[in-house]
């Protein structure tokens, strides 16, 4: 028994490497077959046929691009709006702690579809939201409407992945030792001015201008200034008053460093999802606002158009592949893909 | 009242009849599919309680036989035949409580005529391509394929005929069939004397609009371009219906080839896409939708669509209107048809010819709300139910039928031209 010692590990993890050479490996090498064919629904035939990669890429440059922006936006957003939660939940949640982690989850009790659908009804046109922001406070143009803009579908992707952003986060920041904390509120760690005013005034400005050039009210002309400008102005005075009033020092010196293997995992898990989610585009969106999983699900279900089809899985993956390698890099969380920290 | 005013259709249906009948019918074919084996024990067993159908060849079958032999495998879209009629919490059949259930009368009808097992997959078909990929492969190999007796819209009837995986049909099986099948829904160029298919039901194609948010009546296609409507206007990702309806509009404007809508080719489809393309630009048009527009006209978001006849009528509310516009509308419908190497013929003929007895088929129209391919049904129908026999969408008046265009049978090469025509359209 002692001599296959070295087989145990290999036994044990058995179950899972058959399961995903079956279902993960072998469908990938089919799909990379597939993605190098040519000819008709029903007898396709490998044939190094790179022009499938070529026009994959050179033909959906607006999918691609939106597939990217929309799954950056919604990665930004489940961080900006995460971050506090996740922070509240497991500093302040007391002994409602698993009841709030519970509520972040809930959702996730009824199907994806249903959510999205529900979505469609709170902000359309008839909507509660609109009710609110357009019919009595006046805030947006009479005829302001969410459904079939790309707000409308960042913030659905933005509310269906959010949990994948709250949860590694709240495990992360949970395990912190409050010692620490104390620690540098004995060594003269106080409120983080002015540099929080700055920080939080930039960080601020830059996510309230991605958010209107991405979501398309503004774009880089001198035209749409006047609409960018005052975005980024509120953008930062509401970061600079947060940064430079609710947070301190000790957080960003010694909490926001050790949260950053949960910040790391939190926005992979959101951003890989989100930058191949198809639904939201199709349920929310408009003919301008589809994704590259829309051209997928196209292709494969009304088109028959395999090999294009399996061409744009496979560049999506490999893009996904590379943002992931660098943000790795940026964020130097080796220890998560590997490696260790010097 | 204008003459279109008479084709609005907002009233009428028992909604809560049909969504209800839907639900209760899924939950059927759940169960349906949660039990397993057959009960060969004929007549009287129900039907509906079997999964997928017994593949075994039935010992005394063969195809050319006229004996009916069961059980008969049948599959069909959701809620597509009339069910039971169980009294709710009340107690009393005919009030809004009742609840609707497999078997059907139709059905029951049929087993004890023939004193053979129907095993009726309700909601087996959900979806004509998805349903073909599980059958496709059978047929390619030349083996059966489990089923007796499907039900297929035009277009995949056609191909399936074409393909020559549709058993021909002995004439002297359904002369009802042939008999009482409306003329119009003859001379399909793919099948035009009934040799493989019999029609099962219809619908058209045609505009919804919600009149509170329009502001007006609607009455044609080119309604749908009025400017007021920018970003609320939907059309099908049904390529047959919404290609064939703008060419239809594009005629009427003398801006396209005199083509028939069933003929229109991939020059006419380049005409629509150039004509679609600034709309679509422009976001007057928002997308292109399944069933889904349904959500965005209870949401407001859409307010003038390409939509399917019964749809608004069923699921909408009394300010959602349909139109048969005056261009002209779609009319498509879904067929039976046996399956190459079934192994049930003569009994998937026999309930082809049973179903088109004008009472039965009467019967079954009340309940689904669909146009009947069967001659004199308005007459039967009025003796029971006068509501559905005024019901202009499931007996359309003679001007818009005169108006109406089956589905284009596109070559695949076309068919392949306007998906791309459509993926540029849809921004994928």
């Amino acid at each position: 028994m002692r001599r296959h010692r070295w087989l145990i590990p290999w036994l044990l993890m058995a179950p899972g490497l058959l399961w995903l050479a079956l279902f993960f490996v072998l469908p990938n090498v089919q799909m990379l077959a597939m993605s190098l064919s040519s000819g008709r629904v029903g007898d396709f035939a490998f044939s190094w046929d790179w022009d499938n990669y070529t026009s994959a890429l050179t033909r959906f440059p607006d999918n691609f691009r939106n597939s990217v922006v929309y799954g950056g936006l919604a990665t930004l957003l489940c961080l900006l709006v995460g971050y506090p939660l996740a922070y509240g939940i497991a500093f302040r949640g007391g002994r409602f702690k698993n009841l709030l982690l519970f509520l972040v989850i809930a959702p996730f009790f009824t199907s994806f579809l249903l959510r999205v659908i529900s979505w469609q009804i709170l902000i359309g046109d008839r909507g509660p939201l609109l009710a609110v922001v357009r019919d009595t406070l006046g805030i947006v143009p009479a005829n302001f409407t969410i459904i079939g803009s790309p707000l409308a579908v960042v913030a659905g992707i933005t509310y269906q992945f959010l949990p994948f952003m709250v949860l590694p986060l709240y495990v992360s920041l949970e395990k912190i030792d409050r010692r620490y904390i104390e620690a540098a509120k004995d060594l003269y760690a106080g409120p983080w001015r002015p540099a929080g005013w700055i920080a939080g005034g930039l960080v601020g400005a830059a996510a309230g201008g991605a958010l209107m050039l991405g979501l398309g009210y503004a774009t880089l002309a001198a035209a749409s200034l006047p609409a960018l400008l005052p975005a980024m102005a509120i953008g930062g005075a509401i970061g600079g008053l947060v940064c430079g009033f609710l947070v301190s020092e000790s957080f960003v010196r010694v909490v926001l460093p050790l949260s950053l293997p949960g910040l790391f995992a939190g926005s992979v898990l959101v951003f890989i999802p989100s930058i191949g989610d198809f639904v939201n585009a199709e349920l929310l969106g408009s003919t301008k606002t589809q994704m590259i999983g829309n051209v997928i699900q196209n292709r494969f279900l009304q088109q028959n158009d395999y090999p294009t089809a399996a061409a744009l899985s496979f560049l999506l993956m490999a893009a996904i592949l590379v943002a992931i390698i660098v943000y790795a890099r940026v964020l130097g969380t080796e220890e998560l893909t590997g490696g260790r920290a010097a | 009242m204008n003459d279109n005013d008479q084709h609005e259709l907002q009233a009428g249906i028992s909604r809560r009849r049909f969504v209800q009948g839907s639900a209760v019918a899924g939950i059927g074919a759940f169960l349906a599919a949660c039990t397993t084996g057959t009960t060969s024990s004929p007549p009287a067993s129900a039907p509906g309680q079997t999964g997928s159908p017994d593949p075994s060849p039935s010992a005394s079958a063969t195809p050319e036989s006229t004996e009916v032999v069961g059980p008969l495998n049948f599959a069909n879209w959701d809620a597509y035949i009339d069910l039971t009629t169980d009294p709710g919490a009340d107690g009393e059949e005919g009030t809004d409580d009742d609840e609707y259930v497999l078997p059907s009368p139709t059905l029951n009808e049929f087993q004890q005529q023939y004193g053979i097992e129907v095993n009726y997959s309700n909601a087996e078909i959900d979806d004509n391509e998805t349903f073909m990929a599980t059958i496709r492969p059978q047929f390619q190999a030349g083996v059966d394929t489990g089923w007796d007796l499907i039900v297929l819209t035009d277009w995949m009837a056609a191909k399936v005929v074409q393909a020559g995986w549709a058993e021909q049909i002995n004439p002297a099986m359904i002369p009802d069939a042939l008999a009482n099948v409306r003329d119009e829904l003859k001379g399909m160029p793919w099948d035009p004397n009934l040799e493989y298919h019999v029609p099962w039901q219809s619908g058209a194609t045609g505009i919804g609009y919600n009149v509170v948010s329009t502001q007006r009546d609607l009455a044609s296609i080119g309604d749908l371009f009025d400017e007021a409507f920018a970003g609320r206007v939907t059309l099908l990702s049904e390529t047959r219906d919404t290609f064939p309806l703008v060419h239809l509009l594009l005629q009427a404007r003398g801006e396209t080839s005199e083509n028939a809508p069933e003929e229109m080719d991939a020059e006419d489809a380049e005409r629509v896409h150039a004509f679609l393309g600034p709309y679509v630009e422009s976001g007057h048009i928002r997308g292109f939708t399944g069933n889904s527009y349904l959500r965005d006209f209870s949401g407001g978001d859409t307010w003038a669509a390409v939509v399917w006849s019964g749809d608004l009528a069923s699921a909408g509310t009394d300010d959602d209107r349909f139109v048969f516009p005056t261009e002209g509308s779609m009319i498509w419908t879904d067929n039976a048809l046996i399956p190459k190497g079934a192994q049930h013929k003569a009994a998937a003929e026999a309930m082809m010819n049973f179903v088109y007895d004008v009472r039965r088929a009467a019967r079954i129209a009340a309940f689904i709300y669909y146009i009947s391919p069967v001659k004199g049904v308005a007459e039967a129908i009025s003796e029971f139910d006068e509501e559905a026999a005024e019901n202009e969408l499931l007996f359309q008046p003679p001007d818009v039928i005169a108006k109406q265009h089956p589905q284009p049978n596109w070559d695949e090469a076309t068919e392949a031209q306007v998906n791309e025509l459509y993926a540029d359209l849809a921004g994928v």
